[in-house]
């Protein structure tokens, strides 16, 4: 089976925000709710760099291990995806969490943060296969139509790569042997526990 | 203005750009791998620029989320087993060997008022909000282990939920009370020179000799000592928690949340002794706060000098303007 | 810490307060619905339910039971000319899908394209006629909305002439509607008729067309893969033009490139860079001419090359002599060794390629920047081939076809100018007598006169014209009376510099429409309080047509859905005008109109017949949808289509030229004048449309010609007369023949490759593998320009007024029929740069297009710019008590204008230089202005314009506005 991951090749990067407006697009994702982003480092800096961001789809999630109701599952393809209804809004996803991928529909109202949001590659929830009642909480299921997420497919420069883990990481490793040097992937080690060589 | 004019003079004067123009220095190619890996050692977050108004969605790698949940599911797990489970044995094993502590002169039947009302019905607010706190919170930390796999997700979830949101409120309630509490009783509760006698004889629960105590005792004021201290930090963190960064960033809810956490723990445990010695461990404790009278025999072993203290009123009480007999 | 944070969320509950007031803002989708299903009957209330509203509720998840329709158009955004896939259930536009398969995306979008379809449910659209009357928005039929607005202008036209109403049209027309609203002011009689091409390149185009022939993109995106040295100078295509970054970036992996960029800000782009300079703004011509002193210096220039194929480098070199390094780094800020380094890598690591964009084009010295940078590449050989070439990279989805569809004061369609015989050929075309034409004017004089772009309107409407010319030297228009009524289609309120007197301007228009999907800032910035009208127009989406990109191709975009709310398509609503004002028959005698909706088909088949000059004679509507049909068959390097295909051998998009009619089927022309090539298959020379001698010198090629020419030299174009003197004109066919004679009688010899429309000429000459424009020189020395070798001049506001003796700007003069100030106002610098010490520049968000009405209100892209801002370096910042995020006000040197906004702190500008997006509006002077939208139509997120602050300043050439280099002010607020 296929082991899903993300991959932003911070040198292709240019922070054009397509994967963030194609999320926003595909899933009809509210105000408010950034399950994908793009940060600079160094802005204004030589060594500037930006790199888009969104749940990584950890092995070993920190999410799930910190749930208290235990919400999250992980796909066969290795994508952690989690049960809105079941999901209390408590924030520990949010502690855990290496990249902030987490988000609540209310940001302070007392005492109810809403149902947890996050990314879910596309991969929709534990509903029935693109049913109204699936994209209502969790946007589009592209993966059960055989396509890959939205942000990756748009991204301007092919910075964003998603698939099999393996495939994706051969194209950056590629990549890397053309241009002859490469600035690593964020969040791989965090996420992954391991690096890209090349 | 002046300032601003020396400035204008300073740009006008000088080719100024030239100096400004930083040629180009060859990037920064160290691995992200690298780079992130450091910071995880270091403990530090990766913080960069973003677009939208929202400060914490600039932080690309967090990973101090590894600690926090390092210390959610080893720390404080293991913290509140021991603490918990580490009290609730010793109060077993205790009782076991002495059993119920009985007034050991048996009830005179006479009783004399220990607390009034305001101070019971401050007491049982307190007392009722935190059973719930405990056992929601202690649901939080323990139910996904313990009470999922009996109940089934969605009931547990109900529960979960139902237990989230009366931890959140009543949380007002507690604090309000342990507020309260503190100025009713602050005054009884300064440690003095007594308390190191009442400790040394170990409270009276290790010999057969109970030491001297006024209205308080060492042990009652360490617990309201715990009480007002750990319940009032408990509080404040919960606080910083239940208002998600409006009072700090991630860094400071995690830590927030493990200061609630550990000091929870350890209070559920004092606590948990608390209601032991007030209820089944101790004859005539309860009704202290219940019906707030107590046995003259049990006031007079526990808190001889409170007694002293009482009848000497009662005394100046019963007749404000008579001189004392032999004053003269 | 704790005060920023708060203050994010301050703007984000303002914002989304804002936002909750008329759509789904905040809200779960399920909550979205509901509002949606609220909305509609709110409409409905209102008197016309549109179907709209009814069926966007059924949008969202795809329903696999039912049939989806794939679609294709355009991103309507950049000029990257990027496909849009819709996916369409029931007329509803329910999903996009990356377009794989054309050569040009591959798949990718930047924020704007991804984000499309939400133009298309329109939350914050106009959506019907509405009109100002005492100041209160009121909604009226489009019937009225046209009765009124043609009974106004006729009667503007019957008091003061047909050139006093200004007609604005858009780049982001379809090359149909481009072409149908020029001919709409040619049948109303003005040539006050311009878009934004004025604005962003059009002195690129008049730098570029006046070296060697055309005014375009020399090569493409896709080409910048063959580069082994790019320079991006005053262009951030990070932002800009996302997509093209792939290529470049691509491009720059492949070949281990070098890409150099030359800019004032340190951008995201310049981020990528293997060398980044930062020079002063507005010194462009001293890098140019500094980078060719240390070629010509160090004999890196391609000798060949200028030798065949370029007329007057040694008037170059006599002005390179002076920027010598130590002058270039006193002028520019830029060191010698890094000016050296650059040099040679540009001039010996070739090919090499030229990228530039707004950072060039906007100055008061436009057009010279342009021609400086044409003459690099001419003095280095790299023009002409694989990987090198001007990459000029252009604004709007079709500013491109726009310009090439002449919607611009100084020509007709295809760049004929406006001479009689430019009139001659177009009535011939359009089939409409040249003398009832000529009645249309005020006379023929006015006929043949450019008229008054885009940023002057309103100086022309302040100002008095002929009529009332004053007895002194006073300023004056020189037409018979100044503007009365405008036109607007398409065009934003806050893209033309000098806001201020733009507000008096509009307030002085006795008519003004404006005819966009949204109200514009038109609409609310000035205190009209009548004969203002909006009439609903739909996006590009909602129509059919075809669109020009950046690199010449042409693409066909199918109507995804129909015109949405009482929205009507551009070629509609002109036609509405026309058959109001009368002349509808006669403009659309060759056009197919039903139900009031002129054929899109019909449309291109008009521009097929008459665009001879610049090869948009081949592009048929039937070869344009075969290519998207095949967009995959198409190599993404040589944008070729692959063999054994039905566009085997064709360029993607037939880019212009393709010459001939379209059953001669020219593949279109990849990479212009690039001689490796048979013209047949795309080949080129540098045109030859300055004469043929100068000065006693040959303007001809020497020694260089196309592949398979059979004329091995220089040779001019084509005409009648030449073929007869080459013995050619036998070749014509019976009927070309009885075409030309037909059309030009006793006059034959006239007849030429751009104006015979039978096709005849070009033929033949491309039969002797010969281009029929000719084969000339490019020229380093363009005689008829005000510079003829570019000089440096000072900014007209400047930093440094110790250079303004040495080098000054232009003397006042006049041009486009009004006063053109410039010494005199440069002279006010040394002053005014004592209370406005810091450069103010300007530019491009990736989020947010143009004026940024239409994608402010797409809140998919609002929320990541939710706040106008203004960069500042940290040490400017720190000498006024200025924080990251703290509001402050800045202060423009002209009309005591300030505007409110928030500082960005940062390193990627200089000291001494603050940049801000121009993409805001909404407020003025601090002033939020959004009660002043008709109800339902302000967009999400408003803000100060940065051209309340820009000040005068105009390129001689073209009257391109100065927006990279005033000066201003700033103070914490």
């Amino acid at each position: 089976m296929a082991r899903m991951k993300f991959l932003c090749d911070a040198d292709r990067c240019i922070e054009c925000n397509a994967c963030v407006t194609a999320c926003k697009n595909e899933h009809e994702v509210p105000w408010g709710i950034n399950r994908r982003r793009v940060v600079t480092l160094n802005d204004g800096k030589p060594g500037e760099r930006s790199i888009s961001m969104a749940c990584m789809h950890c092995t070993d999630a920190p999410c799930a291990a910190v749930c208290p109701v235990n919400c999250f599952y992980t796909t066969a393809d290795a994508i952690v995806l989690h049960d809105k209804d079941l999901c209390i809004g408590c924030g520990y996803c949010f502690y855990a969490c290496p990249f902030g991928a987490p988000q609540y529909p209310r940001v302070g109202n007392f005492g109810g943060r809403g149902k947890m949001d996050k990314c879910t590659y596309c991969a929709g929830g534990p509903q029935a296969d693109n049913t109204a009642a699936e994209y209502i909480q969790y946007g589009a299921n592209r993966i059960a139509e055989g396509k890959l997420p939205l942000c990756a497919e748009m991204c301007s420069t092919k910075a964003l790569l998603a698939g099999d883990g393996e495939i994706i990481a051969s194209i950056y490793r590629e990549r890397v042997s053309k241009r002859g040097y490469g600035g690593g992937a964020w969040g791989w080690r965090t996420a992954y526990r391991e690096g890209v060589q090349a | 203005m002046r300032a601003l004019l020396l400035a204008v003079a300073l740009l006008c004067a000088a080719p100024a750009l030239a100096q400004n123009t930083v040629p180009f220095t060859a990037r920064d190619q160290t691995s992200a791998e690298e780079l992130e890996l450091q910071r995880t050692l270091q403990g530090g977050t990766i913080h960069g620029r973003i677009s939208i108004p929202d400060d914490k969605a600039a932080n690309l790698v967090q990973p101090e989320g590894r600690a926090w949940r390092d210390f959610h599911n080893r720390t404080l797990y293991t913290v509140g087993a021991v603490a918990v489970c580490g009290v609730l044995g010793l109060l077993w094993l205790f009782y076991m060997i002495k059993g119920r502590i009985r007034i050991a002169a048996g009830p005179a039947g006479r009783t004399m008022t220990r607390f009034n009302l305001l101070e019971r019905a401050n007491h049982w607010m307190v007392a009722s909000s935190f059973i719930v706190l405990m056992l929601s919170g202690l649901n939080l930390t323990f139910g996904r282990w313990l009470i999922l796999p009996t109940l089934g997700p969605e009931t547990f979830t109900m529960l979960t939920m139902w237990g989230k949101v009366a931890h959140n409120f009543l949380s007002f309630p507690f604090a309000l009370g342990l507020v309260l509490m503190f100025l009713l009783w602050v005054r009884d509760n300064i440690p003095n020179a007594l308390d190191l006698e009442w400790l040394k004889a170990g409270g009276g629960f290790i010999g057969s000799r109970h030491p001297q105590a006024a209205r308080f005792n060492a042990g009652q004021k360490g617990v309201f000592w715990i009480t007002v201290l750990g319940g009032g930090a408990v509080a404040t963190t919960g606080y910083v928690l239940v208002f998600p960064f409006f009072i700090t960033d991630i860094a400071g809810q995690q830590w927030a949340h493990m200061i609630h956490g550990v000091l929870a723990m350890l209070m559920i445990a004092a606590i948990l002794a608390h209601i032991y010695i007030g209820s089944v461990g101790m004859e005539g404790a309860i009704d202290a706060m219940s019906t707030g009278q107590v046995d003259y025999n049990w006031a007079r072993e526990h808190h001889s000098l409170w007694v002293d203290e009482e009848l000497a009123k009662a005394r100046t009480a019963i007749d404000p303007g008579a001189k004392t007999a032999g004053a003269d | 810490m704790l005060i920023k944070r708060s203050d994010g969320k301050v703007a984000r509950q303002r914002l989304a307060s804002a936002y909750q007031g008329l759509s789904g803002g905040g809200l779960d989708r399920r909550g979205f619905l509901r509002q949606a299903g609220l909305s509609g009957a709110g409409l409905a209330a209102l008197g016309a339910l549109p179907a709209l509203t009814a069926r966007r509720a059924e949008a969202g998840p795809t329903n696999f039971a039912q049939p989806i329709t794939r679609r294709k158009n355009m991103c309507t955004h950049c000029s990257v000319g990027c496909t849009v896939i819709a996916e369409v259930q029931n007329g509803v536009w329910v999903g996009q899908e990356p377009a794989w398969e054309s050569p040009i995306n591959r798949g990718t979008h930047c924020a704007k394209g991804a984000s499309v379809r939400e133009i298309v449910h329109g939350d914050r659209r106009l959506k019907y006629p509405m009109k100002l009357v005492g100041g209160e928005w009121q909604r009226i039929s489009w019937a009225t909305a046209v009765d009124e607005i043609g009974a106004k202008m006729a009667a503007i036209r019957a008091s003061s002439g047909p050139d006093s109403v200004f007609l604005l049209g858009s780049a982001k027309f379809t090359n149909e509607a481009a072409y149908l609203f020029r001919k709409f002011a040619a049948y109303w009689g003005t040539n006050n008729v311009d878009h934004q091409a004025r604005i962003c390149h059009s002195t690129t185009v008049a730098g570029v067309a006046n070296t060697w022939g055309y005014g375009a993109q020399t090569n493409s995106y896709n080409d910048i893969r063959n580069a082994k040295t790019m320079i991006i100078m005053g262009g951030n295509p990070a932002e800009a033009h996302p997509v093209s970054m792939q290529h470049v970036l691509t491009g720059k992996e492949v070949n281990r490139a070098n890409l150099i960029v030359i800019d004032p800000r340190f951008t995201r782009t310049a981020a990528h860079a293997t060398e980044y300079v930062r020079l002063r703004p507005g010194t462009d011509i001293p890098i140019m001419w500094g980078m060719l002193w240390h070629i010509f210096r160090n004999g890196w220039e391609d000798k060949d090359f200028i030798a065949q194929r370029v007329h007057g480098m040694e008037d170059v070199r006599k002005e390179v002599e002076k920027w010598d390094p130590a002058e270039v780094e006193r002028v520019t800020g830029v060191p010698g060794a890094q000016m050296e380094r650059i040099s040679k890598i540009f001039a010996t690591e070739k090919p090499s390629t030229l990228i530039w964009c707004m950072g060039v084009t906007q100055h008061t010295v436009g057009t010279a920047n342009v021609r400086a940078l044409c003459t690099l590449l001419l003095a280095t050989g790299n023009v002409g081939s694989a990987g090198t070439g001007a990459n000029i990279f252009r604004g709007h989805t079709n500013v491109q076809g726009a310009t090439d569809l002449g919607l611009d004061v100084t020509t007709l369609p295809a760049y004929y100018g406006l001479d009689e015989n430019a009139w001659r050929h177009w009535c011939r075309v359009w089939e409409t007598d040249y003398a009832w034409m000529q009645g249309r004017f005020g006379s023929k004089a006015l006929m043949e006169l450019p008229g008054i772009p885009s940023t002057r309107w309103f100086d022309a409407t302040t100002m008095p014209g002929m009529k009332d010319k004053p007895a002194t030297g006073e300023a004056y228009v020189q037409q018979p009376d100044n503007y009365k009524g405008m036109v607007v289609f398409g065009h934003g309120g806050n893209t033309v510099t000098r806001m201020p007197e733009m507000l008096k301007g509009l307030e002085k228009l006795e008519l003004l429409v404006v005819a966009d999907p949204h109200p514009t800032t038109f609409s609310q910035i000035s205190n009209r309080r009548d004969g203002t009208y909006l009439l609903p127009i739909c996006t590009s989406f909602e129509m059919d047509g075809t669109r020009t990109a950046s690199n010449r191709s042409l693409q066909w975009g199918d109507k995804i859905v129909e015109p949405i709310f009482e929205s009507k398509s551009d070629y509609e609503a002109i036609y509405l005008l026309a058959q109001k004002l009368g002349f509808a028959d006669r403009m659309f005698k060759n056009i197919k109109v039903e139900n009031n909706q002129p054929l899109a088909e019909d449309l291109l088949r008009e521009i097929n017949r008459g665009s001879w000059s610049i090869g948009y004679t081949g592009q048929s509507p039937e070869r344009l949808k075969l290519h998207m049909a095949n967009q995959d068959q198409f190599d993404i390097v040589t944008l070729r289509g692959k063999p054994g295909t039905p566009v085997a051998g064709e360029f993607y998009g037939l880019p212009w030229p393709c010459w001939g009619t379209p059953e001669q089927k020219h593949p279109g022309t990849h990479q212009l004048y690039n001689t490796n090539l048979h013209v047949k298959d795309g080949g080129g020379t540098f045109r030859a449309r300055f004469g043929v001698e100068r000065e006693g010198k040959t303007l001809l090629a020497e020694g260089s010609w196309s592949k398979g020419s059979e004329i091995q030299d220089g040779y001019p174009e084509f005409t009648v007369a030449v073929l007869k003197r080459l013995g050619w004109l036998e070749d014509l066919t019976e009927a070309e023949r009885a075409s030309i004679e037909y059309h030009f009688g006793p006059n034959i010899d006239r007849a030429s490759w751009a104006n015979d429309l039978s096709g005849g000429i070009q033929r033949v000459a491309m039969a002797h593998g010969c281009v029929p424009y000719g084969n000339a020189k490019a020229r380093a020395n363009a005689w008829n320009l005000p510079d003829p070798v570019p000089v440096h001049r000072e900014p007209i506001y400047t930093q440094r007024p110790d250079l303004i003796a040495k080098y000054p700007t232009l003397p006042d003069r006049r041009g486009f029929r009004m006063p053109h100030l410039g010494v005199s106002v440069q002279n006010r610098s040394p002053e005014v740069v004592k209370d406005f010490p810091i450069i103010l520049s300007s530019g491009r968000l990736v989020e947010y297009e143009g004026g940024g009405e239409e994608t402010r209100s797409n809140k998919w892209l609002a929320e990541l710019q939710q706040d106008m801002f203004v960069e500042i370096n940290p040490a400017d910042a720190a000498s006024r008590g200025i924080r990251d995020g703290g509001w402050v006000w800045v202060m423009g040197p002209e009309s005591q204008s300030k505007a409110k906004m928030k500082a960005l702190v940062t390193e990627r500008v200089a000291a001494g230089v603050a940049w801000m997006p121009f993409h805001f509006g909404g407020w003025f002077q601090g002033e939020d202005r959004r009660k002043f939208y008709p109800p339902g139509t302000d967009p999400v997120v408003l803000g100060e314009s940065v051209n309340t602050l820009t000040t005068y300043g105009y390129d001689p050439v073209t009257f391109m506005q100065e927006t990279k280099c005033t000066l201003c002010q700033i103070r914490a607020a």
